[in-house]
């Protein structure tokens, strides 16, 4: 039944259009099922991201002078500051996590099939948004570790052609890292970026409600009926086990391996031995690593940023060029695919040796 | 000559028009906002140090100064010459440490090594160590871009 107040609503929202369109959705039911639960993943650590980063927002100072010794404060002084700086950093590093799986099955089963390429379009905005989350981030602490890490960053731009030195100057205020960069970068961090990935999170998810849940490639091709469970109750109710579990796990790893702060940077110190970047860019640094000075009569980091920038490109229109998955290209494509992913994990393992 | 027919329509004319005048009008948005993003900076011409407070260096050892933004370095020789470098690495723009039991600078961040004067030999940097000019002035130790020495030199 409905009370006075929902009708009340409902003739001036009209939202029973949506919740009419809830209780009829449906998810279907196979041995790919399990990759339906990413997403809503992916949307809880970032609910959780956007909690505990107003929180810190509270205590944080974007300057110089401040960065480091407030982030400190939080660690020691701010009741509980220490958890909510923890749970923010791991729960950035499962949302990347689960984005890197969410996409790669998305790639191996093949969901990016017409109709639904604008959905993965929109998915790489969405995981280059969550990178540049990830890297403006990282340097917030204004530690030796994340200076080096920034500065190797916002100068690989350098290297594309006319656009590059004002891509780097743009992102660093300035020729330099500085603590104009630092500024500079809590503002990506906190009002740039969420802008964008409120937008084009609701892209994704439009689409992804119009064009209904998408089937993997070889479940397409059988004639039998599909098993398929109502969205509400049932998959929300599976989902929400999910969460529990996750939670348990980000905040157990939250509260026995809080990050560490190191002491604050020195912009005229040497980059400290052993620097890293977070584990998500390890491979992308291993390749920096061992391309040599000089190739043919191209910088080494040159091509290294060419070979990136077309990677990205070719991985943004991967659905256009994936148009025949059932023929021998989509074969050819899947077999890529295998090879990025063990090429990254053989880089990243690499690095940490 | 009088054509008979107009070759664009009216209609055509006037959006024409119109568009041009958006997209000048957009550009002058725009221009002041990309303007806003870019703060100055330049590079110094030149640093002026006391030099007293690089006398007491000993032979193959070096010492830091603020080259506007970034790191310089001063590097004595075992003549007991001066050198200055740019103290960032010219692969990726980390800053560089000397190490002077093996005359050699290191960058760690991708393992770039440069010998004592500032050649790149190993690893990913590309270039030498950006060199700058030292000189001395009664008490200053004066400390300038290669580039326009150059041009004093003509
Ligand atoms: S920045 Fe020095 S080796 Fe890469």
């Amino acid at each position: 039944m409905k009370t006075g107040i929902q009708s009340w609503l409902d003739e001036r929202f009209g939202l029973s259009n949506i919740t009419k369109f809830l209780k009829e959705k449906t998810v279907p039911q196979h041995k790919h099922s399990i990759w339906y639960y990413t997403g809503s993943a992916i949307l809880l650590f970032f609910t959780i991201q956007v909690i505990t980063g107003f929180m810190l927002v509270f205590y944080y100072k974007p300057t110089l002078e401040g960065a480091n010794a407030s982030v400190a404060r939080i660690m020691t002084e701010v009741p509980l500051g220490w958890i909510i700086r923890s749970v923010h950093s791991w729960a950035a590093s499962f949302l990347i996590a689960f984005v890197f799986i969410h996409l790669l099955s998305t790639w191996l089963t093949k969901s990016y099939r017409k109709p639904r390429e604008l959905t993965w379009m929109s998915g790489v905005f969405l995981l280059a948004a969550s990178l540049a989350f990830g890297f403006t981030g990282y340097l917030l602490p204004w530690d030796d570790l994340s200076l080096s890490a920034t500065k190797v960053g916002t100068d690989l731009p350098r290297s594309i052609p006319l656009v590059g030195a004002w891509v780097t100057k743009l992102l660093r205020g300035g020729e330099d890292v500085t603590g104009d960069t630092l500024t500079r970068f809590f503002g990506f961090h906190v009002s740039i970026l969420p802008v964008f990935i409120f937008i084009l999170l609701g892209v994704h998810i439009y689409l992804i409600q119009k064009h209904g849940m998408g089937l993997p490639l070889v479940a397409e091709g059988k004639k039998e009926k599909m098993r398929e469970i109502p969205f509400w109750p049932n998959f929300v109710f599976r989902e929400m086990v999910v969460w529990l579990l996750l939670l348990g796990i980000l905040f157990s790893l939250a509260i026995f391996f809080p990050p560490s702060l190191d002491k604050a940077a020195d912009l005229m110190a040497a980059a400290p031995e052993g620097i890293k970047p977070e584990w998500y860019f390890l491979f992308l640094f291993q390749t920096l690593k061992i391309f040599p000075a000089k190739i043919l009569f191209l910088n080494g980091d040159t091509l290294a940023v060419f070979l990136m920038l077309l990677a990205g490109i070719l991985f943004f229109f991967l659905p256009v060029m994936d148009n025949k998955p059932t023929e021998k290209k989509g074969r050819i494509i899947t077999i890529i695919a295998l090879v990025v992913i063990a090429y990254a994990v053989v880089m990243t393992v690499w690095s940490l040796l | 000559m009088k054509l008979k027919h107009s070759l664009f329509s009216r209609r055509q004319f006037l959006n024409g028009l119109l568009g041009g005048w958006l997209a000048a009008l957009l550009a002058s948005f725009l221009y002041p906002v990309i303007k806003f993003v870019f703060p100055p900076t330049r590079e110094p011409d030149q640093v002026i140090l006391p030099f007293a407070d690089f006398r007491q260096m000993g032979p193959n050892s070096v010492k830091t100064f603020l080259w506007g933004a970034k790191p310089g370095i001063l590097k004595k020789k075992d003549d007991g010459s001066l050198l200055a470098f740019v103290g960032v690495c010219t692969h990726l723009d980390c800053n560089v440490s000397y190490l002077a039991d093996q005359r050699k600078f290191f960058c760690a961040c991708h393992d770039g090594w440069y010998d004592e004067n500032g050649q790149n030999i190993g690893g990913p940097p590309p270039k030498p160590l950006r060199r700058l000019v030292v000189s001395i002035e009664e008490e200053d130790l004066i400390i300038k871009r290669e580039g326009e020495e150059r041009v004093e030199d003509l």
